[in-house]
């Protein structure tokens, strides 16, 4: 079975003090088929590796809620299909988001290809600040590399993308490439309320639609 | 009876995740067993040439439940693939000796071990993988436009598991895609898009207050529901409620996938109501799945032809006529 969106409690502490603040943030992962795509967030949300992850029909949507100083930042999370015919569906989950992972296979160069492919679209059609980051998946199998580090790292930076190369199966990276896309995205009271223009959203008090977690940052 | 009746692996090989609901499958399948003995003998009572030839009483026998060991032929006679068998000009074992494109046959690959990891008849020892293998690519290679769309691999591994066959599983797949179901799996996904454009116009006549809801908060129907369409429900529904309705498609079309997605979308009104953003949303949906009422086979399959009202072939095809001229 599919993994189930995580449930997370209502928040439990006032929002309105200066170290409470929750922020919410939509982020949508993109790739060529199999890169591993689901791997990561079932890494990053469940902290689990299946050496047999299904294939993903249509999207999964799944939450998780990390810490950064004094705030919480939870993701929604949009995990997408891979397959080349599936593209026409890929901007309803792009839309409207704050962040993009875009991953591919360090072992499998055309990956790559297509890595920048959805690169450029994203600079074309997301929002103008989303934040976007490339991840070289599958680092684990650095001794059947095909994509070196050197060459993703000098196109992120031509892009201005954050870049890691990371390994669902061992966890490495894993955490930190969306805490570093935590870090880049706008936590400031500004952001409250302006999700629609690609900032995150500050869940005011009372917000009855505020299930991001209460007590990861105590 | 003790609630362990049941073992960790299903009939068809499903391992039941941990979080399976025995206590409630308990009460379905206590009351069921019962109504599947019933059918078995009403199938058995039936004379020889009622069981495959397309009449009205073959349509009720159908909607109420084809019995398992009859599933099979059953199927290949209701769908027109045993005709689309006898007429082909090449038997499945010669189109299956055409498969030779690489990069197809290697996105296939890539897509077996994740093709019910959780089934033990699917793990790399057994031979279903690579009967699922020949069933997909000679699929592929006698159909250019279509050639491998994911989704197919969940529909090709239940047909085997569920005629144990795997030639038979290729013609079934070959009517689903190629008769049954419009075009969902071309490279456009035309089909597919116009489908999910139907169904938002079916919510809205049926459903309009839900249908305002749904709108408000933004959620695109392909969000929670284009797993419904590629993969008929499979790996979505519990499988005996996939195969009953499969049954049903396999008979009367697919209309039964919307009068399916209408019933689920009716029965959990009261739930999607309390939505309050997509998160909501898309939550409630994957958790109709865990409804007893829908876990509940036969009292689902008598929803389906009640709870959504009227909806022909002919609406339908207008429907889809005029969906896919706006686009
Ligand atoms: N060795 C290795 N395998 C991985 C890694 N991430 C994913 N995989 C495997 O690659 C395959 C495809 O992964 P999946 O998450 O389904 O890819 P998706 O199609 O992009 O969602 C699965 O068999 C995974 O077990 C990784 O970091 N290292
Ligand atoms: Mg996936």
């Amino acid at each position: 079975m599919e993994n189930m969106a995580t449930r997370t409690q209502t928040a439990q502490r006032p929002n309105g003090s200066a170290q409470g603040k929750i922020c919410q943030f939509k982020l949508v992962l993109l790739g060529e088929s199999a890169v591993g795509k689901s791997s990561l967030v079932l890494r990053f949300v469940k902290g689990q590796f299946h050496e047999y992850q299904e294939s993903t029909i249509g999207a999964a949507f799944l939450t998780q809620t990390v810490c950064l100083d004094d705030t919480t930042v939870k993701f929604e999370i949009w995990d997408t299909a891979g397959q080349e015919r599936y593209h026409s569906l890929a901007p309803m989950y792009y839309r409207g988001a704050q962040a993009a992972i875009v991953v591919y296979d360090i072992t499998n160069q055309d990956t790559f290809g297509r890595a920048k492919t959805w690169v450029k679209e994203l600079q074309r059609q997301a929002s103008p600040n989303i934040v976007i980051a490339l991840a070289g998946n599958k680092q684990d199998l650095a001794n059947k590399r095909m994509v070196e580090f050197e060459e993703a790292q000098n196109y992120a930076d031509e892009n201005t993308l954050l870049f890691m190369e990371t390994s669902a199966k061992t966890a490495m990276n894993v955490n930190d490439i969306f805490l570093a896309i935590a870090k880049k995205l706008p936590r400031n009271e500004q952001a409250s309320g302006a999700s629609a223009s690609g900032q995150g959203r500050r869940l005011a008090e009372g917000d009855t639609g505020a299930r991001a977690a209460g007590s990861c940052c105590k | 009876m003790a609630v362990a009746t049941f073992s960790q692996i299903d009939e068809y090989g499903f391992e039941r995740p941990t979080t399976f609901d025995y206590k409630t499958y308990e009460d379905f399948m206590s009351k069921y067993l019962r109504i599947l003995a019933r059918r078995s003998k009403r199938w058995e009572e039936l004379k020889e040439s009622e069981k495959t030839r397309r009449t009205n009483i073959l349509k009720r026998f159908v909607r109420k439940g084809i019995p398992i060991t009859r599933r099979p032929i059953v199927w290949m006679s209701i769908s027109g693939g045993q005709q689309a068998r006898e007429q082909s000009n090449y038997t499945y074992l010669q189109l299956k000796e055409r498969i030779s494109n690489a990069s197809i046959n290697e996105t296939i690959e890539i897509d077996l071990p994740r093709t019910f990891p959780d089934n033990i008849y699917f793990t790399k020892e057994n031979i279903l993988p690579r009967q699922l293998f020949n069933i997909l690519s000679t699929f592929a290679h006698q159909n250019n436009d279509v050639g491998y769309c994911q989704g197919l691999n969940y529909i090709a591994g239940l047909l085997i598991l569920a005629t144990k066959s795997e030639e038979y599983s290729f013609w079934l797949l070959k009517v689903l895609v190629e008769n049954i179901l419009p075009k969902y799996y071309i490279k456009s996904m035309s089909g597919l898009l116009t489908d999910l454009a139907v169904l938002d116009e079916l919510v809205e006549i049926n459903e309009p207050i839900l249908h305002r809801h749904i709108k408000a908060i933004g959620m695109p129907w392909a969000v929670t529901t284009t797993k419904w369409f590629i993969c008929i429900y499979s790996e979505v529904l519990p499988i005996e409620t996939v195969l009953r309705i499969w049954d049903c498609i396999f008979y009367e079309g697919s209309k039964i996938i919307f009068r399916v997605a209408l019933t689920l979308i009716k029965m959990h009104k009261a739930e999607i109501l309390e939505c309050k953003d997509l998160a909501d949303i898309v939550t409630c949906f994957k958790s109709m799945a865990h409804n007893p009422k829908v876990i509940d086979c036969h009292y689902f399959m008598s929803r389906i032809f009640k709870l959504p009202g009227r909806l022909s072939n002919k609406q339908l095809e207008e429907l889809r006529n005029k969906h896919a001229l706006a686009k």
